[in-house]
């Protein structure tokens, strides 16, 4: 089993030397644009499964929290002139914050009426910001000022430092989750995510532990939304607080493997890997073709493996080694 | 001021009735199957498509195509719940929540790939006429879809007290387990929930046809109305989601008279999040979930 371990340590060391090293080789501006798509919407899956994967509290209203942060950083930024980096934990903060009353309101509902809690939640901001046309530029949105190379602002020239901030704040995700994970409060979340009462009945604080994962699970989520809207020099209520935002954090993780470290980032790489194909094959113009094919993977996904790739993955993986075993032993029988 | 109100209250009630429909379907398949259909609104949207082409086709009148509309969603409520909803029943929240959810985002882009995002409308002989009442108009097209929708309502409300098939719904709505011990055959009971909601859904888009248009992502509107009716009218509860609907109706007018043409939406979300604080099972049922 150590032996397990070490091999799985020295693989996980491979990948990510090999990720590391994307933006050396890929001078290709559109396939590093692919790559940090992956990685921001595999660190957004991560933030989701925290709260949808392992507490089963399956919320289609992530945007609030992206948009909160894209928001809180950007005014920062261009009314009082303070730093995207600043304001990125700063939008992180205001993101744990709003979660508490809307996890306060959602919390009392269970399953799909909690998804639907989530989803006016969102929308309800997005009207907002809508309507703060003096303090948030309303409808049309604004542009965010281009400094040039200006690392301090979080601006950069060319496309890789962008790649290596998603890749740290993926890694950060993985490391929260892989910790939270292997402690106590994994499998809190864990029961309570399988069944809240019984957990509740034998001592865990259910609401407690919701409303803690749900604080966290806010605060990276803010911190993707400031990344985005650094990245494309551009915000308005539509692109903040866009429910495909919402649904992809969640089609990711469920189509990777719901409540998996590994899940998200293995979800987002397949999908983002079909559609970058489908692109390539049929040519821009074809609007809707994207989100037809990640439904039909999702129902494919639903209805044959709800497990997801990762559940698809460890059972071949078991298979394989067993049947590894069996010729193993067969080998002394031969004379 | 007070004819202003009378009149946001009419076009409320109206247009209730239109949202009604649609939560009724919601909440009659939570009800007896235990499932949230979030592709709900994709249905009123077929069947606004539906009635469309038969209109631009054929040169049939959306209410005439009622008779088309209706028994084709109800076949595809059958379908549905043969081929898709019946495999996920025995499984967690995840399939049974992202199952109609995916086939929600299904349907939408499969519209916006065959129909493209361009708004159709259809111009029936009775679509710009309205019947004055003292100071108050009644738009012809949208009174005939609020009868038509009270008269649905009421058939299903008959239906359900009067038929062996509708007590078998509501007994499996009540306990599934018990009404299975009865001899209640839950596939069919099933098959026919989802077949008479969509059927209603598809209804609602035909009624919609003359004064609203047809667009791929046009049920989102009615599907967020009648999840906060559904929550409002108490889960599961056939008249208390038709009273909550024509309620949420009049609140979104009374909403863009008062606030803002772009508020109503606000007005509804605002009273969805504070019956999630204040009762939270509804107000039409003491049992919360």
């Amino acid at each position: 089993m150590r032996r397990f371990t070490s091999r799985n340590t020295v693989w996980i060391c491979l990948l990510f030397g090999a990720v590391l090293a994307v933006p050396l080789f890929v001078s290709n501006s559109f396939a590093i644009d692919i790559c940090i798509r992956i990685l921001l919407f595999a660190f957004i899956g991560v933030a989701w499964n925290l709260m949808g994967g392992y507490a089963k509290q399956l919320s289609l209203g992530h945007a609030a929290y992206f948009g909160l942060g894209a928001y809180t950083s950007t005014i920062l930024l261009i009314r009082y002139g303070v730093s995207p980096w600043i304001g990125m934990l700063v939008g992180g903060i205001v993101a744990m914050l709003a979660s508490l009353p809307i996890g306060a309101l959602c919390f009392r509902l269970r399953g799909p009426y909690f998804a639907i809690a989530t989803i006016a939640t969102a929308q309800v901001l997005m009207l907002l910001f809508l309507k703060f046309r003096d303090f948030a530029w309303g409808a049309e949105g604004t542009t965010i000022p281009n400094l040039g190379d200006a690392p301090l602002m979080m601006q950069f020239e060319g496309k890789a430092p962008y790649y290596y901030i998603v890749l740290a704040l993926l890694v950060i995700g993985l490391v929260v989750t892989y910790c939270i994970e292997r402690s106590w409060i994994g499998y809190y979340l864990v029961a309570v995510g399988e069944d809240e009462d019984a957990a509740e009945a034998i001592g865990v604080d259910a609401q407690g532990i919701k409303r803690n994962i749900y604080l966290i699970s806010a605060f990276l989520t803010a911190l993707a939304g400031t990344f985005y809207v650094q990245y494309i020099y551009f915000i308005d209520p539509n692109t903040a607080f866009s429910f495909n935002v919402s649904v992809e954090a969640a089609l990711v993780s469920i189509v990777g493997g719901i409540g998996t470290l590994w899940g998200p980032v293995v979800g987002t790489v397949f999908l983002e890997a079909t559609s970058a194909l489908l692109q390539s094959w049929l040519g821009g113009g074809h609007g809707g073709v994207q989100l037809t094919v990640y439904s039909l993977i999702l129902i494919a996904v639903i209805l044959i493996r709800p497990t997801g790739l990762i559940g698809i993955m460890t059972e071949f993986y078991a298979r394989l080694v067993r049947s590894g075993a069996a010729t193993a032993k067969e080998v002394p029988l031969d004379p | 001021m007070l004819t202003t109100v009378a009149q946001a209250v009419v076009n409320g009630l109206l247009i209730g009735g239109i949202y009604a429909l649609v939560s009724i379907g919601v909440t009659l398949i939570f009800g007896v199957v235990k499932i949230v259909n979030f592709a709900q609104g994709e249905f009123v949207m077929i069947g606004m498509y539906i009635s469309y082409f038969l209109a631009s086709s054929f040169g049939i009148d959306p209410l005439v195509s009622l008779i088309v509309v209706m028994p084709a969603l109800f076949v595809i409520g059958v379908l549905l719940q043969h081929l898709l909803i019946r495999r996920v029943l025995a499984l967690g929240d995840m399939p049974q929540i992202f199952l109609t959810f995916a086939l929600s985002l299904l349907v939408v882009n499969v519209a916006l790939l065959l129909f493209t995002a361009n708004y159709r409308t259809v111009q029936a002989p009775y679509s710009e006429t309205a019947i004055h009442l003292g100071a108050i108009n009644l738009p012809v097209a949208k009174l005939i879809a609020f009868v038509v929708a009270m008269t649905l309502s009421a058939v299903l409300w008959v239906f359900l007290h009067a038929t062996d098939l509708g007590k078998a719904m509501r007994a499996a709505a009540q306990n599934r387990d018990v009404a299975m011990l009865m001899g209640i055959n839950p596939d069919r009971v099933f098959s026919v929930a989802v077949g008479v909601a969509l059927a209603l859904a598809g209804a609602a888009g035909a009624l919609l046809m003359p004064f609203y248009p047809a667009y791929p992502l046009v049920g989102q509107v009615f599907v967020l109305m009648a999840f906060v009716a559904v929550v409002l009218g108490t889960l599961g509860n056939v008249t208390g989601a038709l009273i909550a609907s024509l309620m949420m109706g009049v609140a979104e007018s009374l909403g863009i008279q008062f606030v803002g043409a772009d508020s109503g939406l606000i007005v509804v979300f605002v009273m969805l999040l504070l019956t999630l604080a204040l009762r939270p099972s509804g107000l039409f049922g003491g049992r919360s979930r």
